[in-house]
């Protein structure tokens, strides 16, 4: 199957389609993904949940976040319309190891990847950080202080991530969509920068 | 019928037909447990008594029959995605062709027909049809051989593209935040 468009625009009924960009939303279990999607998403976050009950019992470590009842078991995303000709589509990583095989899929042509941490968790992180290195896809890592506590400075948390320079390290609020916006831009930057020294 | 000719469509649909008269109609906005590849279909969204079907599905041993308790290898006829898959965010729209045939299309395919009078991703159309994304790509496919769908991929290089990037990151330092402050007007600094 090719992947043009069929030559026919006046047979369509609406037109030429928006440029549909995107961009991927990494982290571990329980760190805001849906949260900072929701934030910033013209559309109500188009996520397939089930509670945590029913598929996930004593899978899922809930240890930090007790009051979380659903995860993410397949894909969750929102929608940006920069432009009537441009879109941008956020996709956040399902929650759980198991289901590792949808990562490609949502990396594919992604302009660039926000890994969010939780300073209380930090390995939760290691496994989206380790894909996107080895993809070569642009990141930053933000950490969510959503509560307000940032249990460490930034640089420790630089160092036990392991992470080099190159990466940008944000802090950000995943509920306050400037600051989502914000984060995304460091991505976007951090992307573009890349592109011009190609 | 202007799709009548496409042979694989009308197999899928004879397949779709057989089977829909199990299928509840999905009324409770509760969201599909089907996230399994063909290859490998997940067993909580296996029709039948299991963990799957909730806790307040009624009695145990008459669980709830949702859209998706139909595997996702039965709606595509067999049929997986093929290699070079579509992404994601591809932007599907129903052309008119599609409109007039609507009321000759049944199941899936009129719902992916009736759902893209505007532009949708892939996704976003998986997600609204309570589909795995793979069976619409595969009907995706069915329906732009029949001319009822334009199929927009992405512009493959994008991530590479400077004028993209660019136009990405204006538009987005546009967005406001939530007390009304586009990016530009945010920094005093």
């Amino acid at each position: 199957m090719t992947t043009t468009a069929l030559p026919n625009p006046s047979a369509s009924g609406a037109g030429r389609p928006p440029l549909p960009v995107k961009m991927v939303i990494a982290g571990g279990f329980g760190v805001g993904k849906t949260t900072t999607v929701a934030s910033i998403s013209e559309i109500e976050p188009l996520t397939t949940e089930a509670a945590i009950t029913e598929v996930a019992a004593g899978v899922d470590d809930l240890t930090h976040t007790p009051h979380k009842t659903t995860t993410t078991v397949a894909m969750d995303f929102g929608v940006i319309t920069l432009d009537p000709t441009l879109k941008l589509y956020l996709f956040g990583t399902p929650g759980q190891d198991r289901f590792g095989f949808m990562w490609d899929d949502l990396v594919a042509g992604a302009l660039g990847g926000l890994v969010i941490v939780d300073t209380r968790r930090l390995d939760d992180c290691f496994a989206a950080v380790d894909y996107f290195e080895n993809k070569g896809l642009p990141f930053a890592v933000g950490i969510n202080v959503f509560d307000g506590n940032l249990d460490h400075d930034l640089d420790e948390v630089r160092w036990a991530l392991d992470i080099p320079d190159s990466v940008p390290l944000v802090m950000f609020d995943a509920r306050e969509r400037g600051s989502v916006r914000d984060a995304l831009l460091v991505v976007l930057e951090l992307a573009l920068q890349r592109a011009e020294e190609e | 019928m202007s799709g009548s000719d496409d042979v694989s469509g009308r197999r899928a649909e004879a397949v779709v037909r057989a089977l829909r008269p199990y299928v509840a109609p999905p009324e409770e906005d509760e969201p599909p447990a089907g996230v399994a590849s063909p290859a490998a279909p997940a067993p909580a969204s296996a029709p039948g008594p299991g963990p799957g079907s909730g806790p307040a599905a009624g009695p145990v041993g008459e669980p709830v029959r949702r859209s998706l308790s139909v595997r996702p290898f039965l709606v595509t006829a067999g049929r997986v995605s093929d290699t070079d898959r579509l992404p994601l965010e591809t932007q599907v729209i129903t052309t008119t062709a599609g409109l007039d045939a609507l009321p000759a299309l049944t199941f899936e395919q009129h719902d992916i027909v009736a759902a893209c009078r505007e532009p949708l991703s892939l996704a976003e159309l998986a997600a609204r049809l309570h589909l795995h994304l793979n069976v619409v790509r595969v009907l995706a496919g069915d329906l732009r051989s029949a001319g009822h769908l334009t199929v927009h991929a992405p512009q493959a290089d994008a991530a590479h593209d400077l004028s993209v990037l660019r136009r990405v990151i204006d538009g987005l330092r546009a967005v406001p935040d939530s007390r009304g402050l586009t990016r530009d007007n945010n920094r005093p600094a």
